[in-house]
């Protein structure tokens, strides 16, 4: 059964080799960005490991186009394009989810931060009035 | 027994002070502290001058994060009772000291209910408008509903607390809806959780204004935060 489904699903849409330079270029261009970045100081390191790998995927598949005719032919479609397309949103779906988890954990702390500055504000005050009164 | 009446205010000037000494009179030997949620008029210069503990959040939180500091800071200074009432004078102190007593007689959380009954004829009667009533009425039902237990008033912000209500809400307490959820949230964990009828004032300054949209929203927002709540692993007393 496997086999007979694997059977229909040969891909037949590849990439041209003008979309393989332009993506190795863009590739190339966004790994620079992003080492630019850490080096500015605009991006952690901790952010930007999971970006640079983006980077090497998409340099990988631009050089070698096998890698996404396996893909595709994993995934039971039969356009390159469109197995790469999928991907890429998956991992993008993904990592934007991730964010907005560290988002609401910054959010949290960042609560915690000022609720526990406004407190040690009452007890500063208290301390000033005791103080005063000696 | 040692009791804190907290007021979590954002830009009350007009009515803190007088809410304070209210609080005074109403409930004498309680500590008076108000949470200033990162109000940019002189709330907390008039608060301090009025003889309140202030605490200052640094910037403005939302109300659950104001309840919560109340709490965190009432725990750690070992108060075994605390009341709250809103800044902006809905909320008369007298009603409160009866919220107070209820937790005393044994309740772990009690809540004033706007709905539940007229109890004193010589306040007027809380004035809603048709819109937020219904809303109101949603909410009541879905909470409820989700806890096995009438109440008719979830968005009321007067309250008063015992050390182990407390104790959950510093636990956690929702940023996004923290009355409705913090009632679901204490019934889970087996507080034993009263409503009282009281009165509230109309607001005398201030807006309080909320579209069919945002309304809405609310009410959606409601019902995915106790759908949640009731999947989430019951809290246990450490």
């Amino acid at each position: 059964m496997i086999w007979l489904l694997a059977a229909d699903t040969e891909p037949v849409v590849r990439l041209t080799p003008q979309a393989r330079i332009l993506g190795a270029i863009l590739a190339l261009a966004f790994m620079v960005l992003i080492l630019d970045l850490i080096r500015r100081d605009k991006l952690l390191e901790r952010y930007s490991i999971v970006w640079f790998l983006l980077g090497i995927g998409m340099l990988l598949g631009a050089i070698f186009p096998v890698a996404l005719e396996w893909l595709a032919k994993a995934m039971g479609v039969r356009d390159v394009t469109i197995a790469l397309f999928s991907v890429t949103l998956l991992i993008l779906l993904a990592l934007s989810l991730n964010f907005s988890v560290i988002a609401s954990r910054q959010s949290k702390q960042i609560t915690r931060l000022a609720q526990q500055q406004a407190i040690d504000g009452i007890e500063e005050e208290a301390g000033a009035v005791e103080g005063r009164d000696r | 027994m040692k009791k804190l009446i907290f007021i979590p205010a954002w830009n009350e000037e007009n009515s803190i002070e007088a809410v304070i000494s209210d609080a005074r009179e109403h409930v004498p030997g309680a500590d008076i502290m108000v949470v200033d949620d990162g109000s940019t008029d002189r709330t907390a210069a008039l608060a301090r001058r009025a003889g309140a503990l202030v605490a200052s959040l640094p910037f403005n939180q939302g109300v659950g994060a104001a309840h919560q500091t109340a709490y965190i800071f009432a725990l750690g200074q070992g108060y075994e009772i605390c009341g709250q009432l809103d800044g902006d004078g809905q909320h008369p102190a007298s009603e409160v000291a009866r919220l107070i007593e209820e937790v005393e007689h044994g309740a772990d959380l009690a809540v004033g209910s706007r709905f539940a009954g007229n109890v004193n004829p010589d306040i007027p009667e809380y004035r809603s408008t048709f819109a937020r009533r219904l809303g109101q009425r949603l909410f009541s039902l879905l909470v409820s509903t989700s806890t096995r237990q009438r109440f008719t008033d979830t968005t009321s912000g007067m309250r008063a607390l015992n050390e182990k209500a407390m104790r959950l809400f510093a636990d956690r307490y929702s940023s996004e809806f923290a009355e409705v959820e913090s009632l679901q949230q204490a019934v889970r964990a087996g507080l034993l959780v009263r409503e009282v009828p009281v009165h509230m004032l109309a607001r005398e300054h201030g807006r309080s204004f909320i579209g069919p949209l945002t309304s809405a929203y609310y009410i959606f927002k409601t019902l995915i935060v106790l759908l949640i709540g009731q999947l989430r692993p019951k809290q246990v007393e450490s």
